[in-house]
């Protein structure tokens, strides 16, 4: 215990600047991402002008078209201008239907973040206390059934899980709606309706990976030696689990929990597409596929800045929890 | 990676012989049965099982028996295999990223962080776009968007056990950094990365349905398990066997797969 | 002289059928009022107002909740008029369209010969996007001649000049909109809501000039995901859908919902090019021309909710369909002579197919399955959805292409066959046909006409490289108390247009 003091008191002095590399650390991967996905979209064959003319385009009207979009000049130029765009709050125009992506973007964004929050207050708390608990009692039944359980469900495609809960709740027992229409939503006895199944079935797939990722961290940190130390001193079962196993297991959880909770923003295309449900990573997967790349490129700085947050967070959880304070 | 196989081997028959039996399955599996998975003939489509199409037939009127032995075939192997790679790679530069030199974990972190953050949708139009669609290329595909996940994984896991004693003391002691990290980093990191190669293997799984779903990967006739429920999936109103089966066929295999391993490990 | 068009309408008059089944509840008398829920099954964030730029079959739906051509297609493909009262041609070549009187748009301006020529001629300036750019480079010249007459002139003389403007791209709007955030159109809805895919709603025009809609408003979304489409009818949150899946029919109709079956004229086609490797051998072509098991695809892919097609264009309930013309069997051994003496037997044939085109994947799957019966390898090329049309299609030596009905015959000719098309699919190039087309468009004599096109249908079907295996059927599945809709020639839903016709039952009519 000596050890984690002394580590504490390194901390509090070098705490800032830790702070500061990580967000630094963060700041290169969000320039990589942004450079890296223009150019895979701009590599991808086809652009725009395929999805907006389609089956009807001629070489002639492509080339119009094209230069009416600005994509016969240079990719750097074209990249310079949307990062100038961007720098200035403007995150230009759809190359599809000439609106505003910012337009798109904000309704649809408010929906997944909602849609995600909701799915993160029901499945962080039930995979925590079935992680510590099924570790607690390792290979006990209980453990086991949780195992079967938690993999089972996400061993399922989750296609599968959403559209056989509307089949069966929605079409056969008409108790809950099969669209989750987030624009009729307007008490919380709605909002319970039209969410029940999609923040179920997104609770279900996100649960195993942070279940599992929790039991091992918690079951290693309970088999080592200074937890064997401490039962030996009399350390009650409570105080065991709460200040020596908890604080030592925390890094690779935290880590778990930050991977799952950055896919329920632009990993949930399939919940989305069951439950006819507008969010963003649908927008994304529209935009792709019709090479809007300002659409694509605002998306994606969305993902990545939710997925550096999280994951930048878990990094500092991570390094404040290491045995002998962080990397000097 | 390899120390983890070691480690398998000499005392883990359990989730060994496992393995063993699903690729034993995926190669001679299609043997098992007399007819063509891809043949179309004048059967009514989702029909229920019968002598001669022992779980009746799929969408198109095929035997669902003959493409389910197909489908676990394509799964089986292509999972493996991508899981395999991602799961060392991820590994590998995880144990690098925290022993070798720091400006490694700078580069690959970021690296990392960026492919996580990209949808791996760009990644698999891209490589189609490039490499075409086939099975190198779609190994490759999964082991690419996976091998991120793992990284960090194993980079928190190892980030932990550098600092601990025994380390410490091994350092001290003067021995290379191979011997430490073969020695000392994986055997201790083995448990809970063993945890995340089964959740690995069974997003693969799912994954595979989805690609193939793009296009890129198991061309038709041929068929991977998700692909196959997915096709069905209209089968549902009907229960047909063509959707249910393969379902729990995924389930069977996944879920039996990460038992064997949680159980592996826990005697280790 | 609308008269052209009524000469038409006469001739193909009784004899011709639309098939399908009616909707079981359209006997009671319509009802006013209700608000009616649909699911399209294509939707997506890039979605318009522009008619123009419509190219999917929800965004034909709401174009047609909101505007109005000068000219409507109906059930049958026949063009009747709309905002044009009259449109007369001596020569097929200029035209003068006179316009409806006192036609108001939702803005409240009236309709004017200026709008017509606004919303035709943006269509010939590459940045309007058009899906019909071609199509309008043919009108030489659109003038003003008055405030309620047109004149067009086209480059060669058209017969079928007044369904081309039946086209819903050509739909007429307010002489300089630029906005196409809300639709200013004529029809008989107004736009309250648009969320570009998520959802449209439309509440009833009280002005409009036709006979007024009955339902008070539609609620327009789109359900890509097939099960959850039919999920969403079952329980009642949509109570129509376009694009049923032929394999739920029996259990939709088992729970008492209706399913309204029509003969629209599109199909899913192999083209082989002729320019390219194997098509440049006439004996490949025909063999797999012969390959093509029709009446299994028919059964398995389409489960009989489509019709055999005989490698031409002109589907069997036009009235121009060539019934002398011999229809090609399923004939695996002479197949497999033609693909012998055509050299190519011993190699592996790649078929491009895409979800992007109908059905392409299941009918080369068939088709491949058929060919390994007679020792052919077929490698099956399934590819992404986005971008086929434009990187792989009419650009592989053998790919499939789905091709949208049109309202004439004269323009599945033109656009998909002429030597000079861009769209010709297997670069076929046939002078004869090219004057015989010429001729069936100037034409005054019917039965000339109808002569002209049997023998270009012959001349298809015989030499170009386009294998037409079946013509989908497409289906719709409604609610019990959603009454009126009828199968239409002119597309899925009443040729898109059933908000016009459709009415709810019951108390249906007032509640809600």
């Amino acid at each position: 215990m000596a050890k984690r003091k002394q580590g504490a008191g390194d901390l509090n002095r070098h705490l800032p600047a830790l702070i500061g590399r990580r967000i630094f650390a963060a700041a290169t991967s969000l320039a990589f991402v942004i450079v890296t996905v223009f150019a895979i979209t701009n590599i991808l064959p086809g652009d725009a002008t395929d999805a907006l003319l389609g089956q009807g385009a001629t070489p002639q009207a492509i080339a119009a078209m094209r230069h009416d979009l600005g994509l016969d000049r240079s990719v750097f130029l074209r990249f310079w201008l949307w990062l100038w765009g961007v720098l200035h709050g403007q995150f230009g125009y759809s190359l599809l239907n000439g609106l505003p992506v910012a337009d798109a973007i904000r309704p649809r964004l408010h929906n997944s973040l909602l849609l995600a929050g909701a799915s993160a207050a029901v499945a962080v708390p039930v995979s925590l206390f079935l992680g510590i608990t099924s570790a607690i009692w390792k290979d006990t039944l209980y453990d086991r059934a949780v195992s079967v359980l938690t993999l089972g469900m996400v061993s399922v495609p989750e296609f599968v899980i959403g559209t056989m809960a509307v089949y069966v709740f929605a079409v056969r027992l008409h108790v809950l709606p099969a669209l989750a229409d987030v624009a009729s939503v307007h008490s919380i006895g709605q909002f319970l309706r039209a969410f029940f199944m999609p923040v179920a079935s997104l609770a279900l797939v996100t649960l195993a990976q942070m279940v599992r990722m929790t039991r091992a961290a918690m079951a290693d940190t309970l088999s080592a030696p200074y937890i064997e130390m401490a039962l030996l001193k009399g350390v009650g079962p409570a105080r065991l689990i709460l200040v020596h196993a908890i604080p030592n297991a925390i890094g690779p959880i935290v880590n778990a929990v930050a991977l799952s909770l950055s896919s329920l923003l632009g990993g949930v295309v399939v919940i989305e597409v069951v439950f006819t449900y507008p969010g963003i990573a649908g927008l994304m997967v529209d935009a792709v596929s019709s090479r809007d790349v300002p659409t694509v490129q605002a998306c994606a700085l969305v993902f990545c800045l939710t997925y550096l947050l999280l994951t930048t967070f878990a990094d500092i959880v991570t390094i404040l929890s290491l045995p002998r304070g962080r990397k000097a | 990676m390899i120390a983890l196989l070691g480690k398998l081997r000499g005392k883990h028959d359990r989730a060994v012989l496992l393995i063993v039996f699903w690729l034993f399955l995926a190669l001679l599996g299609p043997l098992c049965s007399s007819q063509d998975p891809g043949a179309i003939g004048s059967q009514p489509v989702f029909s229920s099982p019968s002598i001669t199409h022992l779980l009746g037939t799929d969408y198109l009127g095929r035997d669902t028996f003959a493409r389910l032995l197909n489908g676990i075939r394509h799964t089986v192997i292509l999972c493996f295999a991508s899981t395999l790679i991602a799961c060392s790679v991820g590994t590998f530069l995880g144990i690098a990223a925290v022993t070798v030199r720091p400006w490694l974990e700078a580069v690959t972190g970021r690296l990392a962080d960026g492919f996580l953050s990209i949808p791996s949708l760009l990644f698999a139009l891209l490589v189609i776009a490039v490499f075409g669609t086939s099975t190198v290329a779609l190994i490759i595909t999964m082991g690419i968007i996976y091998a991120p996940g793992a990284y960090r994984t194993s980079r928190a896991l190892a980030q932990r056990i550098v600092r601990l004693d025994f380390v410490t003391v091994a350092r001290a002691r003067g021995e290379s950094t191979a011997y430490i990290v073969l020695q000392e980093i994986l055997p201790n990191m083995a448990g809970p990365m063993i945890a995340d190669v089964g959740l690995r293997f069974i997003y693969s799984v799912l994954l595979l349905s989805n690609l193939s779903f793009l296009g890129i990967g198991v061309q038709p006739p041929e068929v991977d398990l998700g692909s196959m429920v997915r096709e069905n999936m209209l089968g549902m109103v009907y229960g047909s066997p063509a959707m249910i089966v393969p379902v729990a066929v995924i389930a069977v295999l996944t879920v039996g797969i990460n038992l064997a391993l949680d159980s592996s490990r826990g005697k280790g | 002289m609308f008269s052209v068009l009524d000469r038409r309408a006469v001739l193909k008059g009784a004899g011709l059928l639309v098939a399908g089944v009616t909707s079981r509840s359209a006997v009671s008398a319509p009802v006013s009022g209700g608000h009616l829920r649909v699911a399209g099954a294509v939707g997506s964030a890039s979605e318009s107002f522009d008619p123009a730029r419509q190219s999917m079959a929800t965004d034909y739906i709401r174009g047609h909740l909101f505007y109005d051509g000068l000219v409507s297609l109906d059930d049958r493909l026949i063009p009747r008029p709309a905002l044009a009262e009259t449109l007369e041609s001596d020569d097929f070549q200029t035209w003068h369209i006179r316009l409806r009187r006192n036609v108001r748009f939702h803005d409240g301006a009236t309709l004017t010969a200026e709008d017509v020529v606004f919303s035709l001629l943006r269509h010939q300036i590459p940045s309007t996007g058009s899906q019909r750019y071609a199509l309008a480079r043919t009108m030489q010249s659109v003038r003003v001649l008055s405030a309620l007459l047109v004149e067009v002139v086209l480059d060669a003389p058209n017969s079928d000049f007044p369904a081309i403007l039946g086209i819903s791209n050509f739909a007429i709007l307010k002489a300089g909109t630029t906005n196409f955030t809300i639709a200013n159109g004529t029809g008989p809805f107004r736009c309250q809501e648009f969320a570009p895919g998520i959802r449209t709603i439309a509440v009833k025009n009280s002005e409009f000039w036709g006979a007024p809609p009955f339902l008070d408003s539609v609620e327009l979304i789109a359900i890509p995901d097939e099960m959850a489409r039919h999920n969403a009818l079952m329980s009642g949150d949509v109570e129509l859908i376009a694009s049923a899946n032929p394999r739920l029919v029996q259990m939709l109709k088992k729970n008492g919902f209706g399913i309204v079956e029509s003969p629209v004229g599109t199909y899913t086609d192999l083209s082989i090019r002729l320019d390219q490797r194997y098509g440049r051998s006439a004996d490949f072509v025909e063999g797999m021309k012969f390959l093509l098991n029709r009446e299994q695809i028919r059964q398995s892919v389409f489960l009989g909710f489509s019709r055999v097609g005989n490698d031409q264009p002109i589907a069997p309930e036009s009235p121009y369909f060539n019934t002398q013309l011999p229809q090609r069997p399923y004939d695996p051994e002479k197949a497999r002579f033609l693909l012998k003496r055509s050299g190519f037997l011993d190699e592996t044939i790649p078929l491009v197919c895409s979800p992007a085109a109908l059905a392409s994947v299941d009918i080369a799957v068939v088709l491949q399955y058929a060919a390994s019966q007679i020792g052919q390898k077929m490698a099956v090329q399934r590819v992404p959805a986005d971008g086929y049309w434009t990187q792989y299609w009419m650009k592989e030596p053998v790919g499939f292409g789905n091709i949208n009905p049109s309202p004439a015959a004269s323009l599945s000719f033109e656009v998909g066959f002429a030597s000079k098309s861009p769209w010709n699919e297997s670069r076929w190039r046939n002078p004869q046909f090219d004057t015989l087309l010429r001729e069936a468009k100037s034409t005054r004599d019917e039965v000339r006409k109808r002569q002209l096109y049997w023998d270009m249908q012959a001349l298809v079907s015989a030499g170009s490289g386009v294998c037409i295996p079946n013509f989908t059927n497409s289906l719709d599945a409604h609610a019990p108390h959603v009454c009126g809709l009828r199968p239409s020639q002119a597309g899925q839903l009443m040729g898109y247009n059933f908000a016009r016709s459709v009415w709810l039952s019951g108390s249906r009519g007032q509640e809600i």
